[in-house]
């Protein structure tokens, strides 16, 4: 008797025990979530961890924003200094006037300065978020380890702009709403952190995908219209669906190489003509506007053969965005 | 910031005006091997230019505060001078003996009377210093260290895809604008045609290779620009033609020779001369 009434004396202060826990992590999910400014200041100072306002490196925010970690880790920003391409390019980096957008210091709409430590983070956490001690986002949320500030930025054009100038401009051009974030970064609704258990105590939000996606090329971005006319194949080649130059570049020199190979009756290669649409020689397609090429046929032709291949501005190789045969 | 480079200059100029060397040959050696420490990619900064910003600020500071009677900053940028200029005395080894750490003591000395008259007169002894340094040591310092290596940018021949050094290129793209201009002088005008047309997409490709140096895309409008352009379309128009006009041909052809290369070569050449003589020893 008196062992089960210990037992039910057990049960229910571990019921009142539960009870409370269960109210205390839902008052926490609360607050966190709902009434983050009614949390005193003192609360939050116990919880943030100093070193995370000193530019520490992108392993140590992996602690907690370890998805996002790992996407920027394969990301080209992560490789913007190591790049062997880059090396080369700015003859082991010795030139001045390349280092800003490769390792810059803080990503504030203009064209950022370069930093003198932790060159070869590249383009990382620290130097996109971190501005005024705190780290700007597009949210207004309580982060205890670290102070956050809702910088409306972060989800403009103007702020990938800072460095991708080029395009920025390209893009504004076209009038498309569509930012850039918009496109590169897709959102999904996941957790911003991945610390069990705290991490559950935040909300799913949206979050962008880090890996600053490139996006591929294929026949319904780039269309294409050609025909035989007279002693003439004319072509057409029209950007369709991206709004920016394409390939488009600030000092990489991405390229598309169109190849056409003129084939008579018999089978056997009669000519051939070779386009190259690169930025940096100011042939890339602009958007929405038709680009035209003739090419006068000087013997009997029976068909063409047409392709476009892309070579991204960090590599040789090329690869093939479609193939076609023409016919009269 | 845009005050000190103004000054800068002006002393710059001063020195050069002032203090000319006056022998006439000119010897651009190749700069100490401990200079390259202060330059990338051993230094992340320039450092001796920040170096020289020093000393040019606090040179300038003692004169400026003088006219306006700031007698206490004439004596503070007048020690920072002394000691700034000591320090860059140890920075290069090799360069020891173009300072004169006397004179930089007289000039302090003189700046602390606050007698404008005769820091003017001891700032000639120091000025010397500099000015004969930067006589005999600014161009090869340019072209070391702010002149790009031309010959380590590497082309794609949009012809055979095939990679190649820049001189390489030069080459290549020298004997594709004969092709054309040969061939035109033998009636061959099928021929130059053709040429033509390999000769300007090599020449296109020449545009790809400014971003590797430069950030704007305004200097494009250089040697590549709109004036080579007309010039390829009047010569395409011309072979063309029933009967090509010489006249226009060999007109369109010196415009390309002339603002196509000569120009470029003329701007950014003289650099790749000194460094290949360099790399050649
Ligand atoms: C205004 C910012 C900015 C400056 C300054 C800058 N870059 Fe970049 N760079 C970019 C951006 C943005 C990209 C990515 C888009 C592209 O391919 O151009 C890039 C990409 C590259 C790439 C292709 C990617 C790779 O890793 O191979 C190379 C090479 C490159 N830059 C070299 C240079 C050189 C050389 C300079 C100096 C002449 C320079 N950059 C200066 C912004 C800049
Ligand atoms: C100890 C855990 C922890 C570490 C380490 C950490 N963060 Fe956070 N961070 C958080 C939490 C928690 C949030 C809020 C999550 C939520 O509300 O969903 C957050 C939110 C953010 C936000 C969103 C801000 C906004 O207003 O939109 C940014 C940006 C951010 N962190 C950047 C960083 C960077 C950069 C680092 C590394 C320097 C870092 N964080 C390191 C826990 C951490
Ligand atoms: C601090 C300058 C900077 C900012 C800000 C920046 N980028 Fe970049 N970005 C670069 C550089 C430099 C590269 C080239 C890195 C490399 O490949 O070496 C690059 C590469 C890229 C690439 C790959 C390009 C390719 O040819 O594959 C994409 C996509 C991209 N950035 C998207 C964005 C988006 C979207 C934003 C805004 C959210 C942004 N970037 C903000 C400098 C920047
Ligand atoms: C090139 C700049 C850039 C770099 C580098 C970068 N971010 Fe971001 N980050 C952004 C932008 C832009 C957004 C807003 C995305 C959007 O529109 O949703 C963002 C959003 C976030 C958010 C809020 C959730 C979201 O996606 O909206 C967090 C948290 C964050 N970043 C953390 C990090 C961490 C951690 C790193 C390093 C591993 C990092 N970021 C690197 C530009 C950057
Ligand atoms: C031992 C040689 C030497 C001496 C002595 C010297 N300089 Fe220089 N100075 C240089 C060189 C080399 C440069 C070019 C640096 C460069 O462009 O990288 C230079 C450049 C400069 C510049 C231009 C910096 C720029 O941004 O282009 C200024 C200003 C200058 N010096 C001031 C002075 C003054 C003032 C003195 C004397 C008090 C002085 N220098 C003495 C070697 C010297
Ligand atoms: C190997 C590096 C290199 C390459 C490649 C190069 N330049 Fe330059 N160029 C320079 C340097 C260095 C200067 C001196 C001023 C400076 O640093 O911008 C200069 C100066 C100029 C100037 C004078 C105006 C200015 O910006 O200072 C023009 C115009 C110019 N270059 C055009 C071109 C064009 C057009 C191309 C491509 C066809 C090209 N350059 C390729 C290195 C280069
Ligand atoms: C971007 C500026 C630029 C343009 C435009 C240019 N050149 Fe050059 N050229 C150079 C430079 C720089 C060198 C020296 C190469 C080196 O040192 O690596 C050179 C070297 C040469 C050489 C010597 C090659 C060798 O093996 O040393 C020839 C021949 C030449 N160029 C022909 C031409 C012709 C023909 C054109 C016009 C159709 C032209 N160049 C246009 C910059 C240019």
């Amino acid at each position: 008797m008196k062992a089960l009434k210990l037992s039910t004396r057990l049960l229910n202060l571990f019921t009142a025990l539960a009870c409370f826990a269960v109210a205390g992590i839902a008052t926490a999910y609360f607050f966190i979530n709902e009434k983050f400014e009614w949390i005193p200041q003192t609360v939050l100072e116990l919880a943030r961890e100093p070193d995370l306002l000193k530019r520490p490196d992108a392993k140590r925010c992996s602690d907690c924003h370890q998805a996002i970690y790992d996407s920027w880790k394969a990301s080209r920003h992560a490789i913007s200094w190591t790049s062997k391409t880059f090396i080369e390019a700015s003859e082991n980096r010795t030139k001045e006037k390349c280092l800003a957008c490769h390792i810059p210091e803080s990503v504030t709409g203009e064209k950022p300065s370069p930093r003198l430590d932790r060159r070869d983070e590249g383009i990382y956490c620290v130097s996109c978020h971190f501005r005024d001690n705190k780290m700007n986002g597009p949210y207004d949320l309580v982060a205890p380890a670290h102070p956050t500030f809702r910088n409306p930025e972060f989800v403009r054009s103007e702020f990938c702009g800072s460095c991708h100038q080029k395009t920025f401009k390209e893009w504004k051009n076209t009038g498309i709403d569509d930012t850039c974030q918009d496109c590169h970064m897709p959102r999904i609704k996941s957790r911003l952190t991945q610390k069990f258990p705290f991490s559950l105590l935040h909300k799913k939000k949206w979050v962008g995908n880090h890996k600053f996606l490139h996006g591929d090329l294929t026949e319904k971005n780039i269309l294409m219209e050609a025909e035989f006319r007279n002693n003439y194949f004319t072509l057409r080649l029209l950007n369709k669906t991206v709004p920016h130059a394409v390939p488009t570049a600030d000092n990489g020199d991405p390229r598309l190489y169109l190849y056409i190979t003129f084939f008579n009756a018999a089978g056997e290669q009669v000519d051939q003509a070779k386009e190259i649409l690169a930025p940096q020689q100011e042939t890339a397609l602009a958007f929405n506007k038709a680009v035209n090429f003739r090419y006068r046929l000087f013997d009997p032709v029976d068909h063409a053969n047409v392709i476009l291949k892309y070579q991204p501005a960090w590599s040789k190789e090329k690869q093939t965005i479609w193939e076609k045969l023409i016919r009269p | 910031m845009k005050f000190f480079r103004i000054l800068s200059c002006f002393i710059i100029f001063t020195f050069a005006v002032v203090l000319p060397t006056h022998a006439k040959d000119m010897v651009v050696k190749e700069p100490p091997k401990s200079l390259s420490q202060f330059y990338p990619p051993e230094s992340k900064e320039p450092k001796w230019i920040q170096q020289m910003h020093k000393l040019s600020t606090h040179f300038g500071g003692v004169f400026i505060n003088l006219k306006e009677k700031d007698f206490a900053n004439v004596d503070k940028h007048a020690d920072q001078l002394l000691e700034e200029y000591k320090k860059t005395s140890k920075m290069v080894p090799e360069w020891k003996d173009y300072f004169d750490i006397k004179a930089a003591e007289a000039f302090t000395q003189a700046a602390k009377t606050h007698d404008i008259a005769k820091a003017g007169k001891a700032s000639g002894g120091l000025g010397k210093t500099c000015g004969k340094c930067h006589a005999e040591q600014e161009v090869s310092v340019w072209a070391q260290f702010h002149w790009p290596r031309f010959h380590k940018i590497k082309v794609t021949d949009p012809i055979t895809e095939k990679e190649m050094g820049f001189d390489d290129y030069m080459s290549t793209i020298s004997s594709s604008f004969k092709g054309v201009t040969v061939n035109f002088g033998e009636g061959q005008y099928g021929r130059s045609a053709k040429a033509l047309k390999i000769f300007k997409s090599r020449f296109m490709e020449m545009k790809s290779t400014c971003s590797k140096c430069h950030t704007t895309d305004d200097v494009k409008l250089f040697y590549v620009g709109k004036i080579a352009e007309s010039a390829f379309d009047n010569l395409a128009k011309e072979l063309n033609a029933e009967k090509p006009n010489p006249g226009q041909f060999w007109k369109n052809v010196g415009l390309l020779g002339k603002t196509g290369c000569k120009h470029c070569h003329l701007t950014h050449r003289t650099a790749s001369f000194i460094q290949e003589t360099w790399e050649k020893e």
